[in-house]
């Protein structure tokens, strides 16, 4: 074939029709989709959740998303360097908690990346004390930070499990100012080792969660593990939405009872504080805002068909669906609040 | 209790040990990895027939590791490193069928007496278990850690080795889950991105033993690959049950110390198998044969390992919480299964509970069942012309350290860099034995330092704090007086040769 001017004519039109549909597919998202997630436990909540979701959204997209636990630091390396859509990540609160008790290797997750939808609430953030404890509920225990007392609060520092924490010590400098400087932390790393804290004398309150700690709650008072429930962090409308026998022996009226207003801890006064455990997406900053919208049509899709709340509602999560936008507002107000929780007991 | 019992049932737990087997027999493959791969499969299964499929992974996953261990010279799983150290040198005498039977018998044991302690006494297991506090488990790494002594061939190159261990093991980010504040250790300028997260295990250790054998190899010339009729294979072999005369206290010891191990959360299922080979060889009348192919090693180590299978199951069905990073993964299995795990799982779901006893003791016989009878192919592996082998084992070394963290590509460097270092290292007389222990408790020894400093306020607590940490110093101080009596008998022997001009 002679390279005449109407063969490179030709030639440039068919590649520029060849290329048509690629250009379309490259605002889908990929066949084979990577869903890392910020825990490197295939056991725990977050693994659990981001395959539930992985899951129906292979089914949904005839794609296949394989869910990976390679832990924060990794996922947000991969996310960063993976614009294709490839690679997306599903994290909680921890994302932005962690960023804003200056934990190294968390940056601004509304900065760096965007934030997609939410997909579920993991409402079992709860703090206990030993079954002998002097101290009935949160308000003895606020009572006797004010009178004094010093009490050691068993947490993980640097997100989740220290956000009650600092709403604890927030609650305790509205009622009393200086009272929260009674209040201190034990820092520990797994429920395990804060579960230890207790029985070793070493806390008075543990953060540890309905899931994890209901079972202690039903022991006869006199076995040395045995415990009992003074806070539940989440909104009552959240545990409200939970199975009506609630977890175990504890029925969801009984974890009403630890949820505000039944137990207060104070925000500003007026208000109490409240905390729920949000699961939602992550993706890089320059990813294509079509495949933003595939994911948040296909969601709204699953979501309506309402199967994937019951598969959500078994492992104990409450559906939580919110598109991107929304989700953005949403979070980015629910960190606001925190950060000035945070300050205001930093004295910044 | 036996009406679980179906064809499903019985085919997922066969089925699973077999899978768990290869995983662990591949280097860099884990119990963990197979385990984490068929979480999903249990949701469709149900909780019964899901666990058995679970169950009989791990059980294959732990005791699959004492393949590669005897035969290459590389722990297929962490807790199969001790394995090694007495193994390989049967291997290379010929003796890797007599091993490898003397290491499968020994993990059914261990199995069996870690599940008759689950089944028995879990609920009092867990209350003993919970009187260990970071002091406590702070003492029994310290214990575990005075095995660097003991594999020293130099006490003083060995101890250095085993502290250069742990060094390397602190570098990265001191980690927020285990209760640290995530700052940056020992990390040079430039490097943070990478060595956030510090070094992995695994990649680690396949580095110094499998890929530096190969460089040692390819640097003195791939020699002549053994024939079948060099090995002592078949009736051959050398092997039977009489070698167990003598180690009956050996075997009940170290399977005790791997339940215990287990019991105890977050001291980790490496440091079973290490406990357990430093006390028989504190404990032995002939210590010096430790490490050059003595089966009372492969006994304690074997028996040791598959002993935590067990006791790991104790806190994670008596407390909620796991023994180790395997049982971690069944939580997720109960949990997407709507079933809680706590201290009355066991009263609540007799069922369950039950099922879970008789998936682990067919596994256990099912592991030794297949394991047992096709170890005389497993053992010809060695026959496989190195040309061949090696590159095959690389490349599985290579595709472990990738998977290991579900797909980093530093994992891979890693491996290539103490692949190097493990070359290096026995040129310069660094002992790579006591290097690798002093790796893989490292991180546990600081945390349980750290956190018995903060909680209690002052060393003195590391010896007033309970009669178990008084207990865990005599072991300590026990173990470090047997080795360096050790080390002076074998200068004094080295001293003797060489006054009659025998020395080697």
């Amino acid at each position: 074939m002679k390279l005449t001017r109407r063969n490179i004519l030709a030639t440039a039109a068919a590649a520029v029709l060849l290329a048509q549909p690629l250009a379309a597919q490259a605002q889908q998202l990929p066949r084979n989709v990577r869903l890392v997630i910020g825990s490197k436990s295939t056991g725990g909540d977050t693994y659990q959740n981001s395959a539930i979701v992985a899951e129906a959204l292979s089914e949904h997209l005839g794609i296949n998303v394989k869910v990976d636990a390679v832990g924060a630091s990794e996922a947000f390396k991969i996310l960063e360097r993976d614009s294709r859509g490839t690679t997306i990540m599903i994290f909680h609160d921890q994302s932005y908690l962690a960023n804003l008790y200056g934990v190294p290797g968390y940056d601004d997750p509304f900065e760096k990346y965007t934030v997609g939808p939410s997909v579920a609430i993991n409402p079992g953030n709860a703090y206990l004390v030993a079954a002998d404890s002097p101290y009935g509920s949160m308000e003895d225990i606020l009572k006797a930070a004010e009178k004094g007392e010093r009490i050691r609060v068993a947490i993980q520092p640097g997100g989740v499990s220290e956000i009650g924490f600092s709403a604890l010590k927030n609650a305790a400098r509205v009622r009393a100012p200086g009272s929260e400087a009674n209040i201190v932390p034990v820092n520990t790393g797994s429920q395990s080792d804060k579960n230890q804290a207790m029985w070793d004398d070493l806390a008075d309150v543990i953060n540890g969660s309905i899931q994890a700690n209901e079972q202690f709650t039903q022991l006869p008072a006199d076995d040395a593990k045995a415990m009992r429930f003074v806070w539940i962090t989440a909104r009552p409308e959240t545990i409200a939405q939970a199975p009506a026998e609630g977890m175990g022996k504890t029925s969801r009226d009984q974890l009403l009872g630890f949820t505000s207003p039944a137990t207060s801890v104070t925000l500003d006064g007026t208000s109490d504080f409240t905390f729920d455990k949000e699961f939602f997406f992550l993706y890089n900053k320059d990813m294509d805002p079509a495949i933003v919208a595939q994911i948040d049509t296909a969601l709204t899709e699953i979501f309506a068909a309402g199967k994937i709340q019951e598969r959500q509602k078994e492992a104990f999560f409450i559906p939580n669906f919110l598109p991107s936008q929304e989700a953005q507002a949403h979070l980015s107000a629910k960190r606001d609040t925190y950060a000035k929780v945070i300050a205001e007991i930093s004295g910044d | 209790m036996f009406e679980i019992i179906s064809p499903l049932f019985l085919s997922l737990i066969v089925g699973g040990t077999l899978i768990g087997i290869i995983f662990g027999a591949i280097p860099g493959m884990t119990a963990t990895m197979a385990v984490a791969i068929c979480l999903p499969l249990t949701y469709s299964l149900g909780l019964e027939n899901g666990l058995a499929l679970l169950l009989g992974l791990y059980v294959g996953g732990i005791s699959g590791g004492l393949v590669p261990a005897i035969l290459l010279g590389i722990p297929g799983t962490p807790s199969s490193i001790t394995t090694t150290f007495d193994g390989y040198p049967m291997a290379q005498r010929g003796e890797g069928e007599k091993a490898l039977r003397i290491g499968v018998v020994s993990s059914l044991i261990g199995g069996l007496i870690s599940l008759l302690a689950l089944f028995l006494f879990a609920p009092a297991l867990a209350d003993f278990a919970i009187k260990f506090s970071y002091v406590e488990k702070f003492l029994i790494i310290l214990f575990a850690l005075t095995v660097m002594a003991a594999l020293s061939s130099d006490m003083l190159l060995g101890i250095f080795s085993g502290f250069l261990g742990i060094f390397i093991s602190l570098i990265g980010a001191y980690d927020v889950e285990r209760g640290g504040n995530g700052a940056l250790r020992l990390v040079p300028p430039g490097t943070e991105y990478w060595l956030e997260s510090g070094f992995s295990l695994l990649p680690v250790l396949i580095g110094v033993f499998g890929l530096a054998a190969i460089l040692e190899e390819a640097e003195n010339g791939v020699g002549l690959t053994r024939t079948a009729s060099s090995l002592k294979i078949g009736k051959g072999s050398g092997f039977s049950f009489s070698v167990f005369r003598g180690q009956i206290g050996n075997l009940i010891r170290s399977s005790s110390i791997g339940t215990f191990v287990g019991i105890l959360p977050g001291v980790g299922g490496s440091a079973a198998s290490i406990l357990a080979y430093s006390n028989a060889k504190t404990f032995s009348k002939t210590p010096e044969r430790f490490g050059k192919g003595e089966p009372a090693g492969i006994i304690a180590s074997e028996s040791g390992n598959n002993g935590l299978t067990g006791g790991a199951l104790v806190p994670l069905l008596s407390l909620g919480i796991p023994g180790d990073s395997t049982t971690a993964l069944l939580i997720g299995a109960f949990t997407l299964q709507g079933i809680q795990v706590g201290p009355l799982f066991i009263g609540d779901h007799p069922d369950t509970w039950n099922a879970m006893i008789l998936a682990m003791v067919i596994s256990n016989i099912a592991m030794f069942a297949m394991m047992y009878f096709a170890i005389r192919y497993f053992a010809l592996v060695v026959t496989i012309p190195k040309h061949v082998l090696y590159p095959i084992i690389l490349m599985m070394c290579v595709i472990g350290a990738y998977t290991i963290n579900y797909g980093v590509m530093f994992d891979v460097w890693t491996l290539l860099i103490f692949g190097l270092f493990g070359w290096l290292a026995t040129k310069i007389r660094l002992e790579i034995a006591p290097f690798i222990i002093g790796f893989i408790l490292g991180p546990s020894a600081e945390i349980y330092f750290v956190k018995s400093l903060e909680s209690f306020g002052d060393l003195t607590i590391f010896f007033t704090k309970s009669w178990i940490a008084m207990v865990l110093w005599g072991l300590v101080l026990a173990s470090l007086v047997g080795s360096i009596t050790m080390a002076r008998k074998r200068k004094a022997q080295v001293d003797l040769q060489t006054s009659r001009g025998t020395a080697p």
